[in-house]
């Protein structure tokens, strides 16, 4: 388990990452989300040892000294040598985490073979496709077989294909490895993350498996319905009283409703008597389950950032 | 339409300060960095005169011409402010031959045995005096001059008659034979190791400037294994161009006339200096982009101030034994000058270039431990 107690990290005045605390279970893939200037990459960059944190601490009660070494890192950012084909920076690399030449070169040829681009090995990485760079960024962060990986929005950038790869190769990998996925991407997320950490200002605003988190902005299905917001005001206020028996909650937001219950499918009848009581028109509904975007924008709000 | 354009390219010029100031302060720094070194303190050339004049007994004194020659120099010099002479004092031709073959003084006189005698001799011997030096410089040349003119006057005081002496001229070493393009050589030799500057500090800024250097420090790699790792490369570059300079050179007429193994080991000194100051550079810029820009300065610099582009003289700030250290001494390459000139102009040894391997030595491990220690915090 990684242990990271207490965390702070300040840049002049501003609080990047405040007294942050969580656990990493030993290999589950935990997603670690926040919007821009959460704080995110501060902390993944003290995990990895890149900066120094002003108090608190990281430990990996596996091997507490080995902590750094033991990370596999994947920036969101491609980096990689130009100049040097996929196998020679792989093996390179490698060499650099002290793993001899033949190991180190068997490991890239295994490498490049599970991310696709074995054909690709004696190419400059220039001269790959942005999705075939991304690939070897993640290949790169694996030579040294780390038991830790810390993929920062691997999917950034990839295309349908390459991101079905890619997902598929960190489902495989998670049952060997643990995991710690920063994204912005929900669906990514959701897809793979076991537990999710959504943090903001720094701060660990929730921790918790996918279900739990959905469930904690309302169980049930979620309405939204698009209504015509040049309604009379009165008419709106009205309509949210009216829809009250209806629902667990109800929320306006610009035009849409959002309408929060247990089987609302059985409900739709009765909420668009309601509407056109209330003698507002609406142009579509949809029913859906809540989704860890609506935890997402629930707990950090819409304010844009940055 | 135009002024929006004039208007964008004026913000966009000031905003990239840099360029700016490079572009308009580059050559009125170096009128006054030349100011600094030549006219900001007066122009002195040190000669070193060898007095073996036995004299003679007059009315039970001893009367020695050749003891009073360099008082009467150093009195013209005070009441003259404008004769550049400097004097030394010598009692052993070996010893004065290496101050001049280390360029600690600029010309070496000889008064003969019989200077007092000859003086005092109304018509009979012509006292002949020996000046030695390198006599391919320019210093020497001044100095020579100027030692004819006091000289003349001096024995004109005793004997009434202008230049009733003859002054035998002694080459150092092979000066006298060399022409001026293998004068210019040790120079451009050393210039084909300060171009490596570019391409060292290309090599450690890329890994910045490409986001590399990420990995590198993710990695178990240490800050002095990368940076020796990428000066090896540096150091067999530095050596190819300057054995390819000097071959174009030796095709074209120049002859080596030192050590090979002296001149590689200079030029792999000067090149291991050159790219500890290229760790200097690389910790003060961010991008390949900064380096093609900001790095010509300090091109600059080594080229025209250290005696690469043309002879630059300028007054020791401070000695080690004869050796002096001036102001263009903080730059390695103006020692690697020194000893180039005389491995391949005067044939001389390893002895004989003992001390500029010394500082250039000394310099390079400064750079190395500025340049460390300022990429480290700046970089990694």
């Amino acid at each position: 388990m990684i242990f990271i107690d207490h965390l702070t990290k300040q840049f002049g005045d501003l609080l990047a990452v405040d007294d942050l605390s969580l656990k990493v279970h030993e290999g589950e893939i935990l997603g670690f989300l926040g919007p821009n200037g959460a704080g995110k990459t501060t902390t993944i960059r003290m995990l990895c040892g890149l900066l120094q944190a002003d108090s608190g601490e990281i430990h990996w009660d596996k091997h507490p000294q080995n902590l750094i070494e033991a990370i596999g890192y994947c920036p969101q950012e491609n980096i990689y040598w130009p100049r040097l084909t996929c196998l020679e920076q792989l093996i390179y690399v490698g060499q650099m985490y002290s793993l001899p030449r033949s190991m180190s070169e068997k490991s890239a040829l295994k490498l490049l073979s599970q991310m696709g681009l074995d054909e690709k090995k004696g190419i400059l990485a220039e001269k790959l496709s942005g999705g075939m760079q991304r690939r070897l960024n993640i290949a790169l962060a694996l030579i040294h077989d780390p038991p830790i990986l810390v993929l920062d929005e691997p999917e950034s950038g990839l295309d349908p294909q390459s991101r079905v790869l890619v997902r598929d190769m960190i489902k495989e990998l998670a049952k060997r490895k643990t995991i710690i996925l920063t994204t912005h991407n929900m669906d990514e997320a959701e897809k793979l993350a076991d537990r999710v950490a959504i943090i903001d200002h720094g701060k660990l605003l929730k921790l918790d498996t996918l279900e739990q988190l959905k469930n904690s902005v309302g169980e049930g299905d979620l309405l939204e319905i698009s209504i015509d917001i040049n309604a009379k005001e009165e008419r709106l206020k009205n309509l949210e009283v009216a829809m009250a028996p209806l629902s667990q909650s109800v929320t306006l937001f610009e035009n849409t409703l959002r309408i929060r219950n247990k089987d609302l499918l059985g409900k739709i009848s009765a909420i668009t008597t309601v509407l056109k009581e209330q003698q507002i028109e609406y142009s579509g509904m949809q029913l859906r389950k809540n989704s860890l975007e609506d935890v997402f924008i629930h707990l950090t709000g819409r304010a844009l950032r940055e | 339409m135009i002024w929006p354009i004039i208007k964008k390219s004026i913000k966009e010029q000031v905003r990239n300060y840099w360029i700016l100031l490079l572009t308009i302060a580059l050559a009125p720094f170096f009128v006054f960095v030349y100011y600094l070194i030549n006219e900001a303190s007066q122009p002195s050339y040190d000669v070193l005169i060898l007095n073996q004049d036995q004299g003679f007994v007059s009315q039970g004194k001893i009367v020695n011409r050749g003891a009073e020659f360099p008082l009467y120099i150093k009195s013209m010099v005070e009441e003259t402010p404008e004769v550049p002479l400097k004097l030394k004092l010598s009692q052993d031709k070996a010893q004065a031959l290496k101050q001049l073959k280390n360029k600690s003084v600029d010309a070496l006189l000889v008064i003969p045995l019989n200077f007092s005698n000859a003086l005092n001799d109304s018509f009979g011997q012509t006292p002949e005096i020996e000046i030695i030096g390198d006599v391919s410089s320019i210093p020497y040349m001044i100095s020579a001059i100027w030692v004819g003119e006091l000289l003349d006057d001096f024995i004109s005081l005793f004997t009434g008659q202008e230049e009733r002496y003859t002054i035998n001229e002694t080459a150092l070493g092979l000066s006298s034979t060399i022409s001026e393009f293998e004068l210019w050589m040790p120079g451009i030799l050393i210039l084909a190791i300060i171009m490596i500057m570019f391409s060292a500090t290309i090599a450690i800024i890329t890994e910045v400037d490409q986001k590399t250097i990420l990995r590198l420090k993710l990695s178990r790699i240490k800050a002095w294994q990368f940076l020796i790792g990428v000066s090896a490369t540096q150091v067999i570059v530095g050596i190819i161009s300057i054995l390819l300079t000097l071959s174009v050179a030796m095709l074209l007429g120049f002859e080596m006339r030192g050590s090979y193994l002296i001149f590689l080991l200079i030029a792999t000194l000067t090149s291991i200096s050159m790219i500890a100051f290229s760790l200097i550079l690389a910790a003060v810029m961010r991008s390949v982009t900064d380096v093609l820009i900001i790095g010509n300065f300090p091109l600059f610099l080594f080229m025209f101030f250290t005696g690469a582009a043309f002879p630059i003289r300028a007054k020791a700030l401070f000695y080690f034994g004869d050796y002096g250290i001036s102001w263009q001494g903080f730059m390695s390459p103006t020692h690697a000058i020194n000893a180039l000139n005389k491995i391949s102009i005067f044939g001389l040894g390893l002895s004989d270039i003992l001390p500029e391997l010394a500082a250039l030595f000394s310099i390079t491990i400064i750079y190395f431990v500025i340049g460390v220690w300022a990429f480290k915090k700046r970089h990694l």
